[in-house]
């Protein structure tokens, strides 16, 4: 009886009209490099290029029998897609950039640089169309300076830089300092702290440094696009203290990212608002430094120090070097309380972590983002494995040898002593109470029907995209993703959140697993740092300052804000299709004397 | 915007949905709907008033989510038990010990040992495996010998199979 009420429910044709394109139509672009309308803070409102375009269909798609698909998406490997979506397109028009720009005529992207700044000093930071080629396949994409990742900006702690952007893309765009505690003016968030700079403009940002470790930029306009097309780059900001970390023979920056393709075409972006606003778009290639294959070399007994970044849209990684042994030494906004040894780095979107790894013997270690999916249709875990990258460790020995440093697990005295004045809050009564939810409208009713028979469990993290139809096909106009606050209903840029400059706020966020689409939002805190005190009741024994975390679905933390730089700081999922979905609200830290200046 | 989709499925599939809602809820049995990281325990023939409640916390970790290195969550267990005869009342026992058993019973996890009231145990890393508190003579011995008192199921073992459903037929690998 249940096989065949379920066979009933997903057979059932669909009764929402969307556009279809027969399976042959090439992909269709808008023309860019046009201007753009304003926007407000709900970035999911900018229509990404001045004419409309029709709704792109491609041919092809794995795991398929029969020719009459529409669907541009890959499918993971033994995935159907669900009978009822075939045909369907996003109700959105398709946005690539640089459409009608011979890609031959665009500079080839080139490895990143390292700026290293000093106090005062002034970078021309330019966002700008450049040429890609990824697995063989030739792409136009986004990078800063013609790099991707874009600049390395290194810069000694409490130094203040000031970076002239230029957007020279055919988007509207800003720069957010992701992680860094800096003058709200300068936040680079379009409707609340700047007007977003329109293709052709500039803008000139004072960025100042008081936290050492590993921090990004990227732009805070249309994210699910500009980012996930190359805009994002490192800053390393280094403490006065040469012992502030244990000693390395080397460093080196590692950004993961993916990408969406299908063949040898990018998967286009939703022109009005972002499609895949389920659970954000997973891509098919994961990438290392811009590059699906990364290769590093060592020398044996090579103690290296890897500052790690996750700028992809919406895929979490767990990242290992092979049997190396790793130590966790830092994240977001500080050292760890205690160094720990670790076998993976855990990585939500936007997350950073500082570890060190020793390659102790010679041979090939592979950089592996591994992970345990789900096959939704066949009720099983699937061990998904992905090879980034390959570090080769020569046989020369690496001198100093720093193997006896490596062993030992600091205790950094410093972090914890900064944080003393803070455990007295730490069972404070929560000062507000949020819920993360969705709710959705007119989605495909095959979505609908199948989501709601798929509810006996909820993975608490999704690794991989493992319904990219349904994912795909859902928009921003469709769904909106809520933060919403318990005390009076208000969701989002409506919930009314002030703290007093120097107050420590306690915020419980709750992810609730009975909405619609439970999935997990790696939570990010603009201009102020924060600790996870607790999760899901457990206190946190090894503490570090964050601006970022990871909320799994029926999962609650408690955070500490340390509430110390006024403005109007945003606070959302970083998830870019959730933020473009409407998932974000603002925390106002109102100053001792007077509204934040001006 | 939820109700209102809700609404629309009940006008044109009432019974349909009727009948989803309660295979669902035979399925979780009488506690009703259970969230991501709750097994409701029951209890066997051995120990017929025996029940409890184990709740997954992810176990300590850096980085807030606990993984191995090939990807399994890393959990321990709050578990909650209730009505445990003494372990002697069963025969030659002393305690309650917890163990996560794969879903074929062909590996068995000492979690650690329980008791009346509130216990933790742990850590376990399966996707999906059966809890089982058995009464035992030592609380460190490696595997179970005694009688099982409570078991119950992780929540992701409550993941549903579809492929094998009509409307896949002919389009699955």
């Amino acid at each position: 009886m249940r096989l065949a009420l379920v066979a009933a429910v997903l057979g059932t044709p669909f009764q929402i009209a969307l556009g279809q394109q027969p399976p042959s139509a090439p992909p269709a672009m808008p023309p860019g490099m046009s201007g753009m309308p304003g926007m407000g803070p709900d970035s999911s409102k900018t229509p990404p290029a001045a004419s409309p375009a029709p709704t792109t269909a491609m041919p092809g798609m794995a795991g398929m029998s029969g020719g009459a698909m529409a669907m541009p998406i890959p499918m993971p490997k033994g995935m159907p897609m669900v009978p009822g979506l075939i045909g369907l397109t996003p109700p959105v028009a398709s946005f690539l950039p640089g459409a009608g720009v011979d890609p031959m005529k665009l500079p080839v992207v080139k490895p990143t640089e390292v700026a290293r700044l000093k106090n005062g000093d002034t970078l021309d930071l330019t966002a700008m169309l450049l040429r890609r080629t990824i697995k063989g396949r030739t792409f136009v994409m986004y990078g800063y300076n013609g790099q991707t990742p874009g600049p390395l900006i290194r810069v000694p702690q409490n130094a203040t830089i000031i970076v002239r952007f230029h957007n020279r893309i055919d988007l509207p765009s800003s720069v957010h300092w992701h992680g860094v505690r800096l003058d709200n003016r300068y936040d680079g968030a379009p409707g609340v702290t700047q007007a977003e700079v329109r293709p052709g403009d500039s803008f000139e940002y004072r960025v100042h440094f008081p936290d050492a470790g590993v921090y990004w930029y990227h732009p805070h306009v249309r994210e699910d696009i500009e980012q996930a097309m190359g805009l994002f780059g490192n800053m390393i900001v280094d403490s006065p203290d040469p012992d502030y970390y244990s000693p390395a023979n080397r460093e080196q920056a590692l950004v993961f990212d993916d990408l969406l393709v299908n063949a040898d075409t990018l998967i286009p972006f939703g022109k009005e608002g972002p499609d895949f606003a389920l659970m954000g778009r997973v891509g098919s290639v994961e990438l290392v430094n811009g590059e699906s294959r990364d290769t590093l070399r060592a020398k044996t007994g090579e103690v290296v120090r890897f500052y790690l970044t996750n700028v992809a849209s919406s895929r979490t990684f767990n990242i290992s070097f092979g049997d190396a042994p790793m130590k966790v030494l830092a994240s977001d906004v500080s050292r760890f309380e205690r160094e720990q040894r670790v076998s993976s780095v855990v990585m939500a979107p936007a997350e950073r972590y500082i570890v060190e790894v020793r390659f102790e013997h010679p041979g090939r270690y592979a950089l592996v983002n591994a992970v345990q999916a789900i096959n939704h249709f066949a009720g099983e875990f699937d061990p998904e494995v992905d090879t980034v990258g390959i570090v080769t460790v020569d046989s020369a020995p690496a001198t100093p040898d720093f193997g006896s440093d490596f062993a030992a697990l600091r205790a950094n005295a410093a972090v914890s002593r900064d944080i003393d004045r803070y455990r007295p809050y730490f069972t404070k009564p929560a000062d507000k109470h949020f819920t993360l939810t969705v709710d959705v409208s007119a989605l495909p009713l095959a979505t609908v029907q199948f989501m709601d028979v798929d509810t006996a469990y909820y993975a608490p993290v999704e690794w991989v995209d493992a319904m990219p139809d349904m994912n795909w096909l859902s928009t921003s106009k469709q769904v909106h993703w809520a933060i919403r606050d318990d005390a009076t209903g208000k969701e989002n840029m409506d919930v009314d959140w002030h703290a007093a400059q120097g107050s420590i706020v306690k915020v419980q966020i709750f992810n609730d697993p009975k909405s619609f689409h439970p999935m997990q939002h790696p939570m990010h805190l603009h201009g102020q740092r924060m600790l996870v005190v607790a999760r899901d009741g457990v206190p946190n024994r090894d503490l570090v300052w964050k601006d970022t975390v990871i909320i799994p679905v029926g999962s609650t933390v408690d955070l500490l804000i340390d509430a110390s730089n006024p403005g109007a700081w945003m606070m959302h999922c970083h998830i870019a299709e959730h933020l473009g979905s409407g998932m974000m609200t603002i925390l106002h830290v109102d100053p001792a004397a007077g509204p934040p200046a001006k | 915007m939820r109700g209102q989709i809700t609404r629309r499925l009940r006008g044109s599939r009432s019974r349909a949905r009727l009948s989803v809602v309660a295979l669902v809820v035979g399925l979780l049995g009488p506690s009703g709907p259970i969230g991501p990281y709750d097994i409701p325990l029951y209890g066997t023939p051995k120990a017929p008033a025996a029940n409890g409640h184990g709740r997954l916390v992810y176990a300590d970790s850096p980085f807030g989510v606990a993984l191995t290195k090939d990807g399994h969550t890393v959990y321990d267990i709050q578990i909650t038990a209730a009505a445990l005869p003494a372990p002697s009342s069963l025969g030659a026992y002393s305690t309650y010990v917890a163990w996560a058993a794969t879903s074929d019973l062909t590996q068995w996890t000492r979690l650690g040992s329980v008791v009346n009231g509130n216990s933790i145990v742990g850590p376990v890393d399966l996707n999906k495996f059966l809890l089982v508190v058995t009464a035992e003579s030592d609380s460190t011995s490696a595997t179970h010998a005694g009688p099982t008192v409570l078991h119950g199921i992780s929540p992701s073992a409550l993941l549903q199979k579809f492929l094998t459903k009509p409307a896949f037929h002919g389009i699955a690998d």
